[in-house]
């Protein structure tokens, strides 16, 4: 009964099949077929008894019938006999009493488990030695481990409420708020209020070792009650929560991590910088802040777009090139000069609501990857005005102060890689075109467009955007002499354009394997 | 005289033997893939194959050396560690973990050679005493 596949329902007759043994003879009468011919025990053994089930259906009415035979297995490799009792039924696990508890969570309570209890614990234990050897390091994501715990950043979990229990993440840059609740009286004996909560356990510089990394403190801010932040001068000393005229000072409002480390893995600084504030009796809570950031040791730290691909909404990142460097050095000496300045990056200019291009002089927006954009003003030109100045006062409103000569290819291009930056290609033309080419006119930019050809690189799975190709496009058009008093307004309009250069993917198959059939180099030695 | 029949039954002995150690093995790896065969079964009897295997070696070179040298005393411990050589034998037909059919025949024909060898011995000793 038991090895009957079919007999699916508990003390009810399963339609077709049979071999149930709670169906009767009345039940057999109404079936059309036999589902399960035959049912015998493991097939591999070398003898065993087997019933078949066939239904007479030329008989009125039809009845099932029941041979019991002996099946011979006839390969050679058919089990004789076996003395391991488990071998021919699925265990049926064990449950769990207070004894084995502990067993049977070690063995089953992680992703996979053995299929050999026995054998489990001595797998465990021979892993753990040759781990010991290996270095560790971090990598992105893992928490990162102090003397008793984890770096904590406290953060909100389900509601606003702080949760002192979220680890932070090695390279992950995160900033969190959270309302904690305090109270005058109690200010003294909440850990999380005080700055040596936050500093007094040591980063693990590796995980798992002994080398430790203390938390300096690096600035602190005191804000006052209505809201004024003032910078210390002396950052060293330790200021704890303390009550003094009814207020309770120097509680924690925010702390900013900074977690200098190198590219093996290891942290090497850690800094920490408070804002510090005070309390009165009312207060029933407090918004804390947390924020950390990682910087590699021995780079500035520069606001990434992207990585390695650029993240649309994110600025272009561009830079120059050091004067006194030939065109075409692509040693690795010549470092481009990278700007963190916002205002030094690929910009463009920023439309204002009063359209005189003259009168709003340098307001300008950096181009975000991804985003089309397009500005302009109106130049109101009278008689008074000369080209050249002229000219090269639209090509400032145009192009702006520094206009950058590379621009990044990736979101994380480093400033040391040369060819991993694309040089600005710039462009001409004019609008009319000009007959007489000796007439000495005067053309003015009238127009900037900027077109970023990017790629999609990589997987299918996660393209990354690059940018392959910067092309500046100025416009120019003939300034004709105006007679004195009149004036003409022109629009100027500078815009950004973003191409999708990426050729449709395909798909890269390996190469087929080829028969290496030689013969020897002598194999017709006597010819 | 040393004994050509013995002689030549340690000779073929030898060449089935080979073949017995390399099958045993083959299939002690088949049923490990094919049944579920735990490693606290699945150790012992790979053991007490290797162990059949050196003591076979020993008691086919002191067999050999004391039917060629006359002498009955190699002899007679060889015919000793045949005994042991037997149970070994008697254990893979019939304490195995999993006994095929394949199994089964290799070991009955190992067994009738030790029986007929056996013999031998015992008549040559008798001669040499």
């Amino acid at each position: 009964a038991k090895l009957c596949v079919c007999d699916l329902l508990v003390a009810q007759c399963d339609v077709n099949c049979c071999c149930d043994p709670d169906c009767s003879a009345a039940d057999f009468s109404l079936f059309t077929t036999c589902s399960i011919p035959l049912v015998t025990g493991d097939s591999r053994l070398c003898s065993q008894k087997a019933a078949i089930y066939s239904l007479d259906v030329e008989a009125n009415p039809p009845e099932r019938i029941f041979k019991l035979i002996d099946q011979v297995n006839p390969s050679v490799f058919c089990i004789h006999a076996t003395n391991y009792k488990q071998a021919f039924s699925f265990s049926s696990p064990e449950m769990p009493t207070s004894e084995n508890f502990d067993q049977l969570l070690e063995q089953f309570g992680s992703a996979s488990f053995s299929a050999e209890p026995d054998s489990w614990n001595m797998n465990t234990d021979a892993q753990n030695p040759s781990d010991a050897n290996e270095t560790y390091r971090y990598e992105y994501g893992v928490p990162i481990q102090t003397v008793d715990a984890f770096l904590r950043l406290p953060s909100p979990v389900v509601s606003s409420w702080c949760s002192d229990a979220n680890p932070a993440g090695f390279l992950v840059n995160q900033a969190t708020k959270c309302i904690r609740s305090v109270s005058v009286e109690k200010c003294g004996n909440i850990q999380a209020v005080s700055m040596l909560f936050y500093i007094n356990s040591s980063i693990l510089a590796v995980p798992k070792s002994s080398q430790m990394v203390n938390i300096t403190v690096q600035s602190i801010v005191v804000q006052s009650l209505n809201g004024m932040r003032t910078l210390l001068n002396g950052s060293d000393v330790l200021r704890l929560p303390v009550i003094l005229d009814e207020l309770c000072i120097n509680i924690v409002l925010g702390v900013s991590y900074h977690i200098t480390y190198t590219d093996a893995g290891e942290i090497i600084e850690a800094a920490a910088s408070f804002v510090l504030g005070a309390i009165n009796k009312e207060a029933l809570s407090i918004q804390q802040s947390f924020e950390i950031s990682f910087t590699q040791v021995n780079t500035k730290p520069v606001p990434l777009s992207g990585n390695p691909g650029y993240v649309v909404g994110l600025p272009i990142r561009a830079g120059f090139r050091p004067q006194g460097y030939p065109f075409h050095i692509r040693i690795l000496f010549a470092a481009l000069v990278l700007n963190t300045n916002k205002y030094s990056q690929l910009t463009i200019l920023q439309s204002t609501s009063n359209q005189d291009c003259l009168a709003a002089q340098g307001a300008r927006t950096p181009i975000l990857f991804g985003y089309n954009m397009i500005s302009g003003c109106k130049l109101r030109i009278t008689a008074a005005m000369t080209c050249q100045p002229l000219t090269q006062t639209l090509l400032d409103l145009l192009k702006g102060q520094n206009f950058p000569e590379y621009v990044a290819s990736f979101g994380n291009s480093q400033a040391q890689h040369v060819l991993d930056w694309v040089p600005i290609t710039h462009l001409h033309t004019s609008e009319q075109r000009i007959y007489n080419t000796f007439q000495s006119s005067c053309q003015i930019p009238v127009s900037l467009e900027i077109e970023v050809k990017w790629t999609k690189y990589g997987s299918l799975v996660n393209p990354q955007a690059r940018i392959v190709n910067v092309t500046a496009t100025i416009t120019t058009t003939t300034l004709k002499q105006l007679p004195s008093g009149r004036e003409r307004t022109i629009p100027i309009t500078s815009s950004v354009v973003f191409t999708d250069i990426s050729s449709p993917a395909e798909p890269g198959y390996k190469a087929w394997p080829t028969i290496n059939a030689k013969l020897p180099f002598d194999f017709f030695f006597p010819f | 005289l040393s004994s050509v029949p013995l002689q030549i039954l340690f000779y073929v002995n030898g060449i089935y033997y080979i073949f017995y150690f390399l099958a045993t093995l083959a299939m002690i790896v088949y049923k490990s893939q094919v049944f579920s065969y735990p490693d606290d079964l699945l150790g012992p009897d790979l053991a007490l194959l290797f162990i059949m295997a050196i003591l076979e070696v020993l008691r086919l070179y002191l067999g050999s050396k004391g039917n060629l040298t006359e002498e009955e005393a190699p002899l007679g411990l060889s015919l000793v560690i045949t005994v042991g050589s037997v149970i070994l034998s008697v254990y893979f037909l019939v304490w195995q973990t999993y006994v095929l059919k394949a199994d089964v025949i290799i070991n009955v024909v190992l067994l009738f050679t030790y029986g007929l060898e056996s013999v031998l011995k015992v008549i040559a000793i008798a001669a040499f005493v």
